[in-house]
Order: C-alpha cells, then structure tokens, then sequence
C-alpha cells in the first residue's frame, strides 16, 4: 500500500564515505564530523538553522537502528533539554536525509502542547540520517540526528497493494477527564494513501500527488497543535502527542488534504 | 552454503581418507588431538535449529575439537511444522527430535541442564546443575522470549489462558486442547505482533490451518486476525490462498484499521485495540513482541533493541569477544528469523570458529532461506532468499530469490506442499538426524 519509494539495499553516501576513508577513521568519527553533517548537509534544514548553531543536546529522537519496513517505521521525539521558564518551543522540523523529498513533517507548537513528546511513522527509502530541528519561542535552535538502516526481510516481501480510501475512519483516543496542568495523551489515526507523486502503477502512469498536508487540533476557540505532514509521512497518518489543557472544551481535529477535502472528529474534555 | 566448507576440505578429505591413511598426517596439525588433547573447548548454549547445527558442524569441520550442547530439553519440538500440527494435519512427535545422534554419531557432549549465567571474562558458563563449563568459544543460540512488559495484562500465567504457541511443546498442545474443546460457531483470535519477532510468515500459516480445522470440524467459526503492522510476508499469497480455500473464514485486520492490541484480558478472553475497539474471543492466541532469549542478556551480548548485534561475516558479537549468536536472537536482517536462517548462520559460525581455533582466517560466508508455508493441506506457498556480506552488512543478493508465482494452478501450491514436507525432513536431518 506504501510503496511510495523504492527499498534499496545501497548504502547511504554516509556509509560509504566511511568505508572509503577507513585511514581517517579517527577523523570521521570525532564528535565534530559526527554532529555537524547530518543537518549542515541538508539545505531544508540549512534554512531553517539560518547560520545559527544549535545546541545538541535537549531534544531526542527515537528510532530502531534497523527497520525491516520502510514504508512504516515508527518514530518518536522528546524535548528535555533547558529553556528559560518562560520560553517553550514553536516548531520541530523532521527530515529524512536520505529520501527524493526530505520533508517528513513541521510540528507547530504553543503554551497548550509545550512539552513536546510526539510519536508518528515515517518512510525511509533506503537506509539514512532522521534529523530534527527545533526552534523556541525566545530563538533557541536544538537539533539531533539518528542513522536507521533499512532492509527488506525476504519473509516480509509483499505482493498486493491495497487500496486505501482517503480521509476515511478518523480515529481519536483521549482520556476525557484530566486535572489541569496534567499532561494528556493523544493518539489519532486516520485512513488516507499519501500519495508521494513519485509512484507509478502498473501500467506506468504516475500517480498523482495526494496527502493530508495540515492536521489541527483545537481546544474551544484555540489551536492547541499543528502538524504540517510531508510525502514522507507514512500511508494512513498515526499522529501521538500531548497537550496540557488548563480549561474544559470541546477538542476538535482537523485533518486538510491537498484536494481540500476534509475530516473532522470532536471530544469533549473536562478539565479539573 | 556448502561454500563456508570449501576451505576446510582438508578437514574433509581426512574424513574421507579414512583412519588409517590420515593418522600419519596428524603429525603435522599440532592442533589436532594427539594423546587426548583437543583443539579447543567450544560450549553451544541452546540445542535448536541454530545451536545442534553449531554442534554437528564444528565436529564435522575437526573431530578434535572438544564440543558441549547444553539445552534443558531431551525432546526438542520445532515451531516449524508446529501450525500443521494445529490444523489436524501432524501429531506432536512428528516434530519431536532428540540429541542421540549428536551424541552418539558425532560425539557431542549433551548436558541436560539450563544455562544459567555467563561470565564473558572468564569464559565460563554456570549450570542448573551446579556445574561451571570452562570454554574456548561459547555459541549461544537461545532463541527468543516473550517480553511479558509489552501488552498490558499479558504475562506468563496469562499465557496459560490465552496461550502464544510461539515456543512449541506446552503451549502449542494447550491451544490444540483449546481450539478442540470450543463450540462450533466461535472465534479464533490471532495477535500478531510487529517486526521483528520469530518466524514472519507464521502467524499467517497458522490463521490458515486453523481455517482448515474449523472447515472440517467447526464449519460455523471464524478466525480474526489483530495485526500491529500494515504489510506481512506473502500478504498477496496469503490472502488469495485463503478466498480460494475458505471464502471469507479469515478477516485481517490490519494496524492502519485499528489492528493494534495495547490490552489483553485473559480471563476474559478479550482484547482491547490503540483506539479503544474490544473484542471477545473464544479461543485467544497472544504473540507478544519479543527479545532475544534471556541467556544473551546474562552474557552482554544484546543491545537496546533487546536483540544481539553481530559481526556478519563470522556471527560473532559485536560486543563480546569469543561469543558466537545464531538464529532468532540475533540481528540479521534481512535474512529473516527463521529456522533455516539459523542452520545456515549456524554453519558460518562452526567454520569461523574452526578456523579462529587454528589461527585462520574464517571462509566467506554466504546464505540462503526458504520459508515454506502451507495455506492448506495441498496448498503451498514459499518466499527464498540468498544473503551475502556487502559493505559490511549483510544484503540480498538481487535476483537470487523470490516468491511462488501469483496466479498459479492448483497444481503448483500443491507441489509446493509437497515440497514443505521434503524441506522439513531435509532440514531436520541436518539439524538432529534423529526423530523421536
């Protein structure tokens, strides 16, 4: 169903040039080359940072080293690093390094989903660095990278595409009942292809472009979370989160795709 | 796979020279027994498909080396073949297999007992029996366990009412017991955990032969199938095989439809999905995720994915010197976790370790895998693959596998099952020689 990139067994240009430079070894693998390149090599990433140089420790990915499926490998990123008290951050960029479009997802945060600590799945095309970057509200940037090799089981290959119809079954799980200031977990999960536009079917006509491009999360009248999602967002979007709500409302989801159709699906929270 | 042996055919032409005319050779292999010496300790922890493969092996690349198989069972069941015998299709000792012609043959030292600690500076391994193992080379082939954190509810007595059947013997009879105790009319529930976990295509061969039982037996029932993963091995193969032999008997669920199961209630029979859906079974057969069998943790030897990492041309750890892992345990992909991917690693570890014995550099590595899975009686299907090291990991070798045919007459998933059967027996052979 999410054959959108091509598994390959090649080994990132990153392996290589290790391998190609056996004798500076050392070199490659002083913290300086290690965590400089992932992110001073990616332009998107690049334009994001703007020159500034960000701090690596605070924000955390967490990925398997080894994924037997590209097409959906679960990922997940925490924020505890120091922020002034009144700082928090705004955004967290997610890129694969490795694939033709290297945009995974923008999440855009405020005072309701301040402590970031957010699991999605992703497509990794071949083997290649995860970066994140992070902006705070005051102009801090953090950034972290992960390595995750790629490979294809021989008893997991696959044989059937299914077909997966867009924006249908919307689904949402959320305790109704929070003390305020408390964290609350929220796991939604909606059906849609996420159709890169690089893909062809089998008769060779490429596939057009079809993705949920904005998912939105309101409390009442606010947005509590923003997620801007990318080609490299898996087949039907898995999106856990939290929010610290200090009031009672109605919670309403929002998902947009690039056709501008949409889903919606309301919660009613109460807060203690 | 014979190719790991190319470079010690010295070993085996001495075989073949016979005793006599080799005996004066033996002078100049100062390593080889001479006046009761050996040529190395090795103990093999684990006595399946990986472990009593290790074990036959190193006795066939140099009798001289000293080697120990230590596994808790004197009957081994293989999870291989295990599904037929849910289907009705295989009683309990056709895949019932023992250590008397490792023993007895090959002059394997088998000890009954279980592993119980492993000091890896010492090169020791501690014994149920009190006993201390001093080794040269240590092979661990421990297989997996269950991580009892992973599902809420679900833990070792739970398991007891709502049976895995992922380790063959006990549990697989009891979910036999079970399946023939319900009413006709009910539903058979499989939870199917995500990647990597034992066997890829099992859970999917097992929804099948348990159709099978139901078609003769329960024609009313059905079987449900709650699924942590989007795509699974053979899916295209699987899901054709099962329309064709049992219409809509099976549902898939798969983890995009909320097939994710967070909660298990066993005394219920009831399983609770990521997003709140329940649902009852009348028979309920958890696969929990898994790790590496808890021997390897002892020994320092996995890491934090809770599987053990290796050096791919040997199989040795990458964290623990003069340790070898086979098998299930390890991190191999893409060569899947599966009973033929564990013989064949275990043939790369008993030429590397005969060859680390004398000084020499291991042989090339290379394998291969099939897994066969039977859909129904006279309906099989297989996917194959061979592996080699390339840029230092392991890797498909392109166009040297595949899976059966799509659209195929019946006449060809027959042949295949056929062909599941030679498989099993082959592999077998090689493994243990001796059935019970």
């Amino acid at each position: 169903m999410s054959h959108s990139y091509r598994i390959k067994t090649a080994l990132s240009r990153r392996k290589v040039l290790q391998h190609g430079a056996a004798g500076l070894g050392l070199i490659l693998l002083s913290p300086f080359a290690w965590a400089s390149e992932a992110w001073q090599q990616l332009d998107a990433a690049k334009q994001i940072l703007n020159g500034a140089t960000p701090i690596t420790q605070g924000l955390t990915l967490d990925l398997p080293h080894v994924s037997e499926d590209g097409s959906a490998v679960p990922l997940g990123i925490q924020f505890n690093g120091d922020l002034a008290d009144d700082d928090y951050l705004t955004d967290i960029h997610l890129f694969a390094a490795g694939n033709p479009q290297p945009e995974i997802a923008t999440f855009r945060l405020n005072e309701l989903s301040r402590y970031p600590d957010i699991a999605t799945r992703v497509r990794l095309n071949e083997t290649q660095h995860v970066v994140a970057i992070a902006k705070s509200h005051q102009g801090q940037t953090f950034a972290v990278s992960q390595e995750v090799r790629i490979t294809v089981s021989g008893c997991l290959m696959r044989s059937e595409d299914s077909q997966t119809e867009p924006l249908t079954n919307p689904r949402v799980s959320v305790n109704q009942q929070v003390a305020a200031g408390d964290s609350l977990e929220v796991r939604t999960l909606i059906n849609h292809p996420m159709e890169t536009g690089l893909r062809e079917d089998s008769s060779g006509e490429r596939l057009p472009r079809h993705i949920i491009e904005q998912f939105t999360v309101r409390l009442g009248d606010e947005v509590a979370f923003e997620a801007e999602l990318h080609q490299s967002i898996s087949a039907n979007p898995y999106l856990r989160f939290h929010l610290t709500p200090h009031q009672s409302g109605e919670l309403v989801f929002e998902w947009q795709d690039d056709q501008d159709n949409q889903a919606r699906h309301t919660s009613e929270l109460s807060v203690s | 796979m014979s190719q790991p042996w190319n470079r010690l055919s010295r070993r085996q032409l001495l075989k073949g020279l016979g005793g006599a005319s080799a005996l004066p050779l033996l002078g100049a292999m100062p390593s080889l027994a001479i006046g009761g010496q050996h040529a190395g300790h090795v103990v093999v922890v684990g006595g399946g498909f990986g472990g009593a493969t290790a074990a036959k092996y190193l006795k066939r690349a140099n009798p001289a080396i000293k080697v120990t198989l230590v596994e808790p069972a004197e009957v081994f069941y293989t999870c291989p073949f295990s599904n037929l015998f849910l289907g009705g299709l295989r009683d309990m000792r056709s895949i019932a297999h023992n250590y008397d012609e490792l023993r007895q043959r090959y002059g394997v030292d088998v000890i009954h007992a279980l592993a119980e600690d492993i000091d890896a500076d010492a090169h020791k391994v501690r014994l149920s029996t009190g006993d201390t193992l001093r080794y040269d080379r240590l092979v661990l082939s421990p297989g997996v366990d269950m991580r009892w954190d992973a599902l809420d509810g679900y833990d070792e007595a739970a398991a007891e009412k709502a049976p895995h059947a992922w380790k063959a013997g006990h549990q697989t009879t009891l979910l036999k017991q079970q399946l023939e105790a319900m009413e006709d009319g009910g539903t058979f529930i499989i939870v199917a955990p995500d990647n990597p976990y034992r066997c890829p295509p099992g859970p999917y061969e097992r929804a099948g032969m348990v159709a099978h039982y139901f078609k003769e037996h329960k024609p009313n029932s059905k079987v449900l199938i709650l699924d942590a993963k989007d795509n699974f091995s053979k899916q295209g193969l699987f899901t054709a095989g099962w329309q064709r032999l049992y219409g809509d008997r099976i549902e898939w669920v798969g983890l995009s439809n909320d097939g994710r199961v967070t909660r298990v209630d066993a005394d219920n029979l009831e399983v609770e999905t990521e997003f709140g859906t329940r649902h009852r079974a009348d028979v309920l057969n958890v696969i929990p995720p898994q790790k590496a069998g808890w021997i390897a943790d002892r020994a320092g030897v996995t890491d934090s994915s809770g599987w053990v990492p290796v050096k791919p041309d040997t199989f040795e750890s990458q964290q623990v010197s003069d340790i070898y892992v086979v098998g299930d345990a390890t991190v191999a992909a893409p060569m899947p976790k599966s009973g033929f991917c564990a013989n064949a690693q275990a043939k790369v570890v008993a030429a590397a370790i005969a060859s680390s014995l004398e000084q020499q550099p291991a042989p090339t590595a290379y394998w291969a895998n099939t897994c066969y899975s039977l859909v129904g009686p006279n309906y099989g299907i297989s996917v194959a693959g061979v592996y080699r090291v390339t840029d230092g990991a392991i890797a498909e070798v392109p166009g040297a596998g595949g899976v059966s045919p799509a659209d195929a007459p019946d006449t060809v998933r027959a042949l295949e099952a056929e062909y599941a059967v030679g498989w099993y027996n082959a592999i077998c052979q090689d493994t243990w020689g001796t059935q019970v």
